[in-house]
Parts: structure tokens; C-alpha cells; sequence
């Protein structure tokens, strides 16, 4: 049965990284396969799904996507392109300054599904290719999202996974590795774009013209909106004192902003990308099935086996976690690496955290290598693919896989120096 | 009350060989919001809706944004755009057909009509294109009827 259960998930995998059928099929059939062979029983296989993750994403889906009605982020990237005056190294800095943020408050994947259509039409008034500046956008949001519990799915899953590690741990611990990261990145991206995003003075001319704010004036619940969801993040830093679980913070931020600022249930709940909650319910599956027959607790003895020091441990776990994560998927791969690390801290007494952060880091920057690693990539390529502008796997690689060695040796420095 | 005797059908439609501009004016040309577009033996390959044309013309991207209010018309990029996409081969922009027998009912035909964004669908006789049944007509020859 374990050989079973190893064969499923990989099986699974193979089909995620080589886009056969939809991600979601691949990781419901996996999981109703573990179950319907018995490797797995349905008790169990209930009890392995993480709730805590899928309410904190579908609380997060509706707060972003009733928010997004307002036309606030629209007016946050166009006012930000504003500000560059269409000086390149103004235009990189800030979309990705922009991005990352967003992206860490938000999810990036919603960050980016927001921000790629108005780079479009951004890159259309200034004359230029929006591929430099959609391929900065995703860097950074993956990037970004390494900062906080709620920036990105390997977060989000570690976050609720381990309740020691709180909403201020995450920022205090990821936060300046993301921001040094960032800014290392940006500069190597500058230097590699800034011929394509020359602007003729007109056009900046043009782009200054445009007034953001009018959408915002023209929209309904604009002020209960950025109320609520200001509020839904300021509760996410008091979640530990006030000892409410993060998806508790977000479906209740969710809860309210559907009471004071949604005239349309059915419509906020069409937010919700349903097709991300049930991959992720799928995925949990197997991976309880991967721990209910002891196929982690092997792989975690021998990972402890073959790097023997935490220092060891923790660099195999980020370069492990990021290679993973380049080739399959960074949200499989860390639902499969979350109990190998809880296994490993299982054997010692004290709670360190130095190897969650090499989780989160590896997973985070890992999803920046290649244009199948993290669902914000997968994404943006498709919005570009739809309009005529397709990026192959190979030109995205030719950026992505750089930055995210040069990611990783920033994060191996940190975690040498600060965490291990 | 069957379709295909009681209401007056639209004969627009584009060989498959067509472009995006020959697909737009026979379009235009005509009372319905969908054109069907034909192999060389008279089936339906697919449906060219004014939801396309749109699309043809205006950059894809605004499917995808909710809030351009602020946007002014850029003609020159506008005319650019339509430049470009006038020569595409109309199978480029075309989509799968909903197509409805000649003994469809006029029932069946309101269903689906309710259950997909088109206002015309082609009409066929034995697998091939008799003509463009828009939604109002539809609706017109119901209500004479009851005259």
C-alpha cells in the first residue's frame, strides 16, 4: 500500500507538471483513488484536509474580489505607473514595489490576476512590449508573498498547518529577507529590461493625462470596502493575542464585508475560485495518505539521516523545496514536505522555526523558476497567452531560473547567518 | 410551431476561407448578432457573434478589467488594431456552434437561447446551414402568432 499511495501522488504530479488535465481532475482523482483502494479511509482522509487553509483562502477570495468592485486596485497601478513619469528604473521599481506589497496582503495569485490586465493596457498606452514588465510583476509577487502568512499558498498552508508560528512571526522572520531579496532582484531586472521600456516623451505625456480616481468615484461601498479589508489585516497581526486562528480572521473579515458592502450573495460567492479550493482538498487527501502509511515519517528519517545537522537539514529543505517546486508545482510539493518537517521537529524537544522558514522560502522562491512552479506564473501566462502576447517556457525560464538562484543564495545567507 | 416554417430565416454567413473584415461586413449587413461560419459542404464550423467582433477590434484585455472609466479612445492604436486583425483568417475568431435542427421547436429554441450569450444560432436541414434565427424574431413570430 505504501508503493500505492508514493505511485498515486507521483502519478498525480507528473500529470500537474506536464498540464495533462487540469491540476484540480489530477488531484481529485488522486485522492479518490487512495480512498477507494483503501490506502487511505474516509475518516482519516477527512480528518487530513486542512480547513483552516481552504477558509482562509475562500475568506481571502471574497474580501479580494469584493474589494476588487471598487476599482481601488485598478487606481493603486495606474497611479503608480503615473508616478514613474516613464522613467524605466521608476516603472520597474514601483510595479514591482506595487506588486509585492499587494501581493503580500492579498495572495499574489489574486495580486496578479489584478494587476496583468491593466499592464496590458498600461504597456498599450506607452508603446511598449508588456512582457518585461508582466514578467517583473510575477517575479515580485512571488517574491512579495514569501513576507507574510497570507502572500502565498506555501505560507498559507504553513502557517495553519503549524499554530506556534503566528502572523507577526511570519513577518518579523520572512519580511526583511523577502524586501532585501526584492530589491536585489529588481535591480538585475532593471539592467536586463530597461532597453525594451524606453518611453517617448507623448506617450508619458498621455499617461499622465489619465485621471485613476475616477472609477473609485463612480464606485459603490468604496469606503466600506477599504474598511474592512484594512481591518481584516490589521486583525491578522492581533490573531495571536487575541487568540483567533487566521481563517477565522479572514471569513470573518469576509462575513462582514458581504453584510455592509454586498447587495449580491451569489455573485460574491462566484469569487471564490472553487477549482483552487477543491485542488487543494485533493491534495490533502494524498498527502494524508502518504502519512497515514508512514511513507513521510520514512522520507523525514532519511532526509534526517543524510544531512544530519539542523543547518544541513535546513539547507536541503530550502534547495530541496525550491527545486521541487520549480519542477512540479510549489503548492503539492509543500503540502507533501509540511508533515516531513513537522516529523522532524517531532524529534526534537524544543519548537525551532529555522526549518519552516527554509520551507517557506524554498517553496516561495522555488515558484519563480520556471512557468509551471506557482499558480500566479500559470496565470499571468494565460491573461498574456489570451491577448496575444505568449510567453514559452523557455524565455521564462531564461529570467525566472536566475532569479531564483539568486533568491536562494540571498535566503541560504539569511538562514546561516539568522534562523539555523 | 416549428422553426423552420413559421419564422423567417437570416442567410448570413462566411466560408471558412473568409477574414475577419468579410466576416464583420456580412455581420453588420444583416438583422441578426451572429453569423455562421461554413465548410464547403454547407455545415457549420462555427459562430461568428458581434461578441467576437468586439473582441477583434478592442483589445483583449478589457474582457479581463472591470473598471476603465478612466480610459480615453487611443485612435491610433485602435486603427492599428483593426488594421491587423482585418486580414485574420475568420477561423481565428469564430467558436463552437450552437446549432438547432429546422424541427426544432420554437420551446426548445427559447431554452436554448436562454442558456447561451447569443442572439442568432444557424438553423440546419439534414446537417447543413439553412439560414440565422435571432432571438427577437423568434419572439416576433410568437406574438403574431397569438394575433
Amino acid at each position: 500500500m505504501n508503493y500505492v499511495a508514493v505511485a498515486i501522488f507521483v502519478a498525480a504530479l507528473a500529470v500537474i507538471a506536464f498540464e495533462w488535465v487540469h491540476r484540480t481532475k489530477a488531484a481529485l482523482v488522486g485522492a479518490g483513488l487512495v480512498v477507494a483502494i483503501g490506502v487511505i479511509e474516509l475518516e482519516p482522509a477527512i480528518d487530513a484536509v486542512d480547513w483552516g487553509t481552504l477558509g482562509l483562502l475562500t475568506g481571502m477570495m471574497i474580501l479580494v474580489g469584493l474589494t476588487e468592485r471598487t476599482g481601488i486596485f485598478t487606481y493603486l497601478a495606474l497611479r503608480t505607473a503615473q508616478l514613474s513619469d516613464g522613467k524605466p528604473f521608476r516603472l520597474i521599481f514601483l510595479l514591482a514595489g506595487i506588486t509585492g506589497l499587494t501581493s503580500a496582503f492579498l495572495d499574489n495569485l489574486t495580486a496578479i490576476l489584478l494587476v496583468v490586465p491593466i499592464t496590458l493596457l498600461l504597456a498599450d498606452i506607452l508603446r511598449i512590449s508588456p512582457i518585461p514588465l508582466v514578467l517583473v510583476e510575477v517575479l515580485a509577487s512571488n517574491i512579495g508573498g514569501t513576507a507574510t502568512l497570507i502572500g502565498d499558498p506555501p505560507n498559507i498552508m504553513i502557517g495553519t498547518a503549524v499554530p506556534e508560528l503566528t502572523f507577526n512571526d511570519f513577518i518579523v522572520n520572512l519580511a526583511p529577507v523577502a524586501i532585501v531579496t526584492l530589491a536585489v532582484v529588481t535591480t538585475g531586472l532593471y539592467f536586463a529590461f530597461r532597453r525594451q521600456l524606453v518611453v517617448a516623451p507623448e506617450r508619458v505625456a498621455e499617461l499622465e493625462r489619465l485621471d485613476p480616481a475616477r472609477d473609485v468615484r463612480e464606485s459603490r461601498y468604496v469606503k466600506r470596502s477599504i474598511a474592512v479589508l484594512v481591518g481584516t489585516i490589521v486583525a491578522f497581526f492581533l490573531h495571536a493575542p487575541l487568540h483567533i486562528e487566521p481563517a477565522v480572521v479572514a471569513l470573518g473579515g469576509a462575513t462582514i464585508l458581504l453584510l455592509v458592502a454586498s447587495d449580491d450573495v451569489e455573485d460574491a460567492l462566484e469569487r471564490v475560485e472553487w477549482s483552487t479550493i477543491f485542488f487543494f482538498l485533493g491534495l490533502f487527501v494524498m498527502v494524508g495518505a502518504l502519512e497515514e502509511r508512514g511513507v513521510i515519517a520514512e522520507i523525514a528519517d532519511r532526509l534526517a539521516e543524510a544531512t544530519g545537522s539542523t543547518v544541513g537539514q535546513g539547507m536541503a529543505i530550502l534547495w530541496g523545496a525550491a527545486a521541487g517546486s520549480a519542477l512540479v508545482d510549489n503548492i503539492p510539493f509543500t503540502a507533501a514536505m509540511i508533515p516531513v518537517v513537522e516529523q522532524l521537529q517531532a524529534d526534537d524537544d524544543v519548537f525551532e522555526d529555522g526549518l519552516w522558514w527554509a520551507l517557506a522560502l524554498g517553496a516561495c522562491f522555488g515558484g519563480n523558476a520556471t512557468l509551471i512552479a506557482a499558480a500566479a506564473n500559470v496565470a499571468a501566462a494565460g491573461v498574456l497567452e489570451r491577448n496575444g502576447r505568449p510567453i514559452s517556457f523557455g524565455r521564462f525560464l531564461a529570467v525566472g531560473l536566475p532569479v531564483t538562484i539568486v533568491s536562494l543564495l540571498v535566503a541560504t545567507v539569511y538562514l546561516l547567518l539568522f534562523q539555523l | 410551431m416549428r422553426v423552420v416554417s413559421d419564422i423567417e430565416l437570416v442567410p448570413a454567413w462566411v466560408p471558412r476561407h473568409a477574414t475577419f473584415l468579410q466576416a464583420a461586413e456580412m455581420l453588420v449587413s444583416h438583422p441578426v448578432t451572429a453569423i455562421a461560419v461554413l465548410d464547403d459542404d454547407g455545415r457549420v464550423i462555427g459562430l461568428f457573434a458581434d461578441s467576437d467582433l468586439l473582441l477583434g477590434v478592442f483589445p483583449r484585455y478589457l474582457a479581463e478589467l472591470r473598471h476603465t472609466a478612466f480610459a480615453d479612445d487611443d485612435t491610433g492604436l485602435l486603427d492599428e488594431r483593426a488594421r491587423a486583425v482585418a486580414g485574420d483568417p475568420i477561423v481565428k475568431h469564430m467558436h463552437e456552434p450552437i446549432v438547432l435542427d429546422e424541427s426544432t421547436s420554437a420551446t426548445h429554441a427559447a431554452e436554448r437561447f436562454l442558456h447561451c450569450d447569443h442572439g442568432a444560432l444557424p438553423v440546419t436541414r439534414e446537417g447543413r446551414f439553412v439560414g440565422m434565427l435571432g432571438r427577437a424574431e423568434l419572439c416576433r413570430a410568437v406574438l403574431r402568432r397569438s394575433r
